[in-house]
């Protein structure tokens, strides 16, 4: 079964998991978010109070999900389509394809996500798609100050498998292969500006000689933004890419992470059985999950620089 | 401050009869305005920073500074500049060019209440386009330069918020005799203000109103060898020239306080304004209430006015020197006398904090609000009679409990609904922390929100990163909506805070511990998710719980996750982090955005000094200072020295290091 989660709006109000992770890196805002938006759906607040051991009993994952099709919807999902006139925003999404997952399936899982963000924000195209590969991240020391950051809570043992466990980068050609998809939507007008993240020059020479279509982004993380090297800065100017800064964590939403906020443990939301649980009479699904894809999408309104709606869709194959 | 036109003055006997009728007719003109322009929508963000020099004149033969008061030949060189005015710039009042669409304008020359002053804002508003926030802080240096450009070559403008030594013996050139008939100053000539017959009429008719000249005592610094108790010896309690010489006699000057006695005290201050345009002008009403219980922090973040006239005064900021230079009101309203002839008790100055919450917001509980705000009953029927909702009508209501100050005889004639000048009589000498602007008639502005607390910084490097980090708070309030909100009163009492000396390393300010909004977005943009609006409102408690006192660095930085409550607040720069981070912005802007944003972290959290510490700390360590309080010519000379140094060079060659850091 396919399972798809959503955040809705994470900018107005902010739930209060929210609250202390907001500022750190997406992968914590993408996960609180996720949990946030699940506990508002839940008519009793699950997480309320674990100081004596025993666990409120969570309602059925029926009374706050939809089934529609083949697919779960955690939570119940209601787009919020844009207030102001299309042209008013700049939308920018950005797909994160996941790490162990086959390649082939992007063509539809890219479709398939664009499509989601549109019907959210009641847009018919985007003005930028970013699309992230596994396991690319921009220089060797990266992922040794990643593992710097004071782990922080509710997910923080899967803090490192969140940076490390994501396998080697894929090759130029796989990639290509990916971005076809990507041209073809840019030529049918569903988008305006392609981008990558996470390359640096020697890839981008390789990868910028067989695109019909040309990024217009390359996106970088905020903590290497003022030592982008020389080179690279150069190379993109002249090739007219714009750098551009972002604070996301390479792989976004690991199996175990995602196991978690669903499972039944005290940080999940109780749709996935304990292993061997046999239930306490709240009914709940059973499988390993395999996270397909995760798409996080921004509208701002250009000329105020406001920050309208942001929010993500995950989703997850739930396999017996 | 803009002029605004010439006329025939009335004296203040003669204003004060046609005070109702200015206001009356001012209520008016706001309601058609309003009328108007309530429904404007879609207005980009715009923005303008004003930046406000004093212009120093330096003796180096006799290692003297004095203040230049030439600002009228500086404006008039600026207007004659052909080159500026080819290029958009030069003196709006005077003479400038077309403002350039695409391409870059030349900034633009103000006149200011002290003829020792100039002030100069860009060419055109910025943007919000990351680029346009880059191009400020160039366009601040461009300014200085031009500026300089126009003046005699001893002449400098530094950005210094007060003279070190304004009011003492020779400390003006040209040299005036004291004692002038318009501000009666025993220290500064009536040729201290700007001749534009507007500024000595309202320096004259506050006084009249007043019943004396204004009294600004600031409590001295006492240092070891400070005579104590201190009596200011610069005061003369021998003058006979004017009624108001008896002032002094009647105790005007408190001991342990050093003390003024005019306008130019005060309003000769430079300050760092920041204009903003809103979307609506509901939005324009949710900034100015957002923003309203920022100004205290910023204040006491920005202190850079620790000396008055030659003296190390025991405050940092200038906030409450402006607040009574201005202070119009008579005995009977300060309370000393008993109500017989004025209308009211005014528990504040027409200078002073906000008083009110003006935006229509769920999250605005009435326990915010001053119980005790005063209004003019008739003024706020008026308004709701013309169809304007209670907390706006509530604002004016209170604005227009003042008197018109100037008043132009020819004005009287008739009324002119087209006009905002009577309206703007009032709006614009109520000069709170913050300033809620509605657009002018005949124009395609938007409403408009002015923040006015902070204090001018010496480089335009900080200008600029004051000034940048507002604009991004903005952004993040809207973007997050956050909440800020506290009592009014306790916004009042942070503004006290904000004036003890080092406020930023040892005051505590009342601060709401949550920002995130418990309701949903206010109607209008409405972008209220599912799962927000299906979510029970949450029960509001005692407002006593939902802030605390918190230190500077907390509300910047952000309160450590140390405690077990989990309602921490973030800190203001996080969630400026935090919105930068939702936002496509390229790599050399975030950078330069990091600078900023690291200068305004390490003055919160005690790392770098404010320009008050490093004064004081300028003044303490030089040889000629006896640790008696005393800041003598040679000081001063060395100081402004300093300053332009400091603005040249920032803090490159390891002066002012302490401010800014090792800057690359």
């Amino acid at each position: 079964m396919k399972l798809i989660l959503s955040t809705s709006n994470i900018m107005s109000g902010g739930p209060s998991v929210i609250r202390r992770h907001i500022f750190e890196k997406s992968n914590i805002e993408l996960t609180s978010s996720l949990l946030a938006n699940c506990t508002a759906h839940q008519s009793t607040p699950p997480i309320s109070n674990t100081t004596n051991g025993t666990l409120p009993s969570k309602p059925s994952y029926k009374s706050w999900t939809t089934q529609q099709d083949s697919a779960l919807w955690i939570p119940t999902h209601i787009a919020s389509p844009l207030v102001e006139p299309r042209e008013a925003y700049d939308i920018t999404v950005k797909l994160f394809y996941l790490p162990n997952i086959p390649a082939d399936r992007r063509c539809v899982q890219t479709r398939e996500a664009i499509d989601l963000v549109l019907k959210e924000l009641g847009a018919s195209s985007i003005d930028l798609l970013i699309v992230s590969f596994p396991g690319m991240s921009f220089d060797a020391d990266d992922e040794e100050s990643d593992l710097d950051d004071p782990p922080s809570a509710p997910m923080s043992e899967n803090d490192n498998e969140a940076d490390a466990g994501d396998g080697a980068p894929e090759d130029i050609d796989t990639m290509l292969t990916t971005w076809r998809t990507l041209e073809t939507l840019h030529s049918e007008g569903l988008v305006s500006k392609l981008g990558i993240a996470e390359f640096n020059v020697t890839k981008l020479e390789k990868f910028l000689s067989q695109t019909k279509v040309k990024p217009s982004v390359n996106q970088i993380n905020v903590r290497d933004c003022c030592v982008v090297p020389k080179p690279l800065i150069l190379y993109a100017k002249q090739q007219q890419i714009e750098l551009l800064t972002h604070n996301d964590c390479t792989n976004v939403l690991p199996p175990g992470t995602l196991r978690e906020i669903l499972g039944s443990g005290d940080k999940g939301v109780g749709v996935l059985a304990r292993e061997g649980e046999t239930g306490d009479g709240v009914e709940k699904l059973k499988g390993d999950v395999e996270p397909q894809w995760v798409v996080k999408y921004t509208a701002v309104v250009k000329d105020r620089g406001v920050v309208e709606s942001k929010g993500y869709f995950a989703v997850a194959e739930l396999r017996d | 401050m803009g002029l605004l036109a010439l006329g025939t003055p009335l004296e203040w006997p003669e204003a004060k009869k046609v005070a109702g009728q200015v206001r009356s007719w001012g209520i008016e003109q706001l309601l058609a305005i309003w009328q108007n322009a309530k429904g404007k929508e879609r207005d980009a963000l715009l923005w303008g920073d004003e930046i406000e020099y004093l212009v120093v004149c330096y003796d180096e033969e006799n290692r003297k500074v004095r203040l230049s008061l030439r600002q009228a030949d500086i404006l008039e060189a600026l207007a004659n500049d052909e080159k500026l005015i080819a290029e958009g710039g030069g003196v709006p009042e005077v003479q400038r060019g077309p403002v350039k669409e695409a391409e870059i304008t030349a900034p633009v020359f103000h006149p200011e209440f002290g003829r020792f002053m100039l002030e100069a804002t860009p060419g055109k508003p910025w943007g919000i386009g990351f680029k346009d926030l880059l191009s400020v802080e160039p366009d601040m240096k461009w300014r200085r330069t031009i500026a300089k450009d126009h003046m005699a070559k001893e002449e400098y403008p530094i950005t210094l918020t007060t003279f070190p030594r304004l009011g003492s013996p020779d400390c003006i050139v040209p040299s005036y005799p004291v004692s002038g008939p318009k501000l009666r100053s025993q220290f500064v000539p009536d040729e201290i203000a700007n001749p534009h017959i507007r500024f000595p009429t309202l320096a004259a008719n506050i006084r009249w109103r007043r019943g004396r000249k204004v009294e600004l005592n600031v409590p001295i610094f006492k240092d070891e060898k400070t005579q104590w108790p201190f009596k200011d010896p610069t005061v003369n309690y021998d003058l006979h020239q004017w009624p108001e010489d008896d002032d002094v006699r009647n105790g005007a000057a408190k001991e342990n306080h050093i003390y003024m006695d005019a306008m130019a005290f005060g309003m000769g201050s430079c300050c760092l304004q920041i204009t903003f345009q809103a979307k609506n002008i509901e939005e324009g009403r949710k900034m100015y209430d957002q923003l309203s219980p920022l100004g205290p922090i910023l204040l006491a973040l920005t202190a850079a006015t620790p000396i008055y006239k030659g003296f190390l005064a025991d405050t940092d900021v200038r906030w409450n020197q402006i607040s009574r230079a201005v202070d119009d009101r008579t005995p009977e309203e300060l309370g000393e006398k008993p109500l017989e002839h004025d209308r009211w008790r005014l528990p504040k100055s027409r200078y002073a904090s906000n008083s009110t919450y003006i935006s229509q917001d769920a999250r605005l509980r009435p326990e915010y609000l001053d119980p005790d705000l005063v209004i003019d009953k008739d003024i706020k029927q008026r308004l709701i009679d013309g169809g304007m909702d209670d907390l706006l009508a509530t604002h004016f209501a209170h604005l227009f409990i003042r008197d018109p100050i100037v008043v132009f005889a020819e004005d009287l004639q008739d009324l002119d609904l087209s006009k905002a000048d009577h309206f703007e009589n009032l709006q614009s000498t109520n000069w709170q922390h913050m300033r809620f602007k509605p657009p002018p008639p005949g124009s395609d502005m938007g409403w408009r929100v002015e923040f006015r607390p902070m204090e001018i910084q010496i480089t335009d490097f900080e200008n600029a990163a004051f000034s940048i980090f507002i604009v991004l708070i903005t952004r993040a309030i809207l973007s997050f909506n956050l909440n800020f909100y506290i009592p009014i009163a306790r916004v009042s009492e942070n503004m006290e805070t904000a004036h003890v000396r080092d406020a930023v390393s040892t005051q505590k300010f009342w601060f709401r511990k949550d920002p995130f909004s418990s309701h949903s977005r206010s109607s209008g943009t409405g972008t209220s998710t599912p799962a927000e609006t299906s979510r029970p409102a949450t029960p509001s408690g005692p407002v006593e719980d939902e802030y605390e006192q918190m230190t500077i660095n907390e509300v910047i930085n952000g309160q450590t996750s140390s405690s077990s409550s989990s309602s921490n607040f973030p800190g203001l720069i996080p969630l400026v982090e935090s919105y930068l981070n939702s936002m496509n912005v390229d790599v050399e802007t975030r950078c330069e955005l990091a600078r900023y944003l690291d200068l305004i972290r390490k003055r919160a959290d005690g790392t770098y000094w404010t320009a008050a510490k490093w004064v004081r700390e300028f003044v303490k360590g030089h040889e000629k200072y006896q640790g008696d309080s005393v800041v003598g010519d040679d000081i001063c000379y060395d100081l402004v020295k300093a300053a332009e140094r400091i603005t040249k060079n920032e803090g490159r060659d390891g002066l002012g290091k302490e401010m800014l850091g090792r800057r690359r």
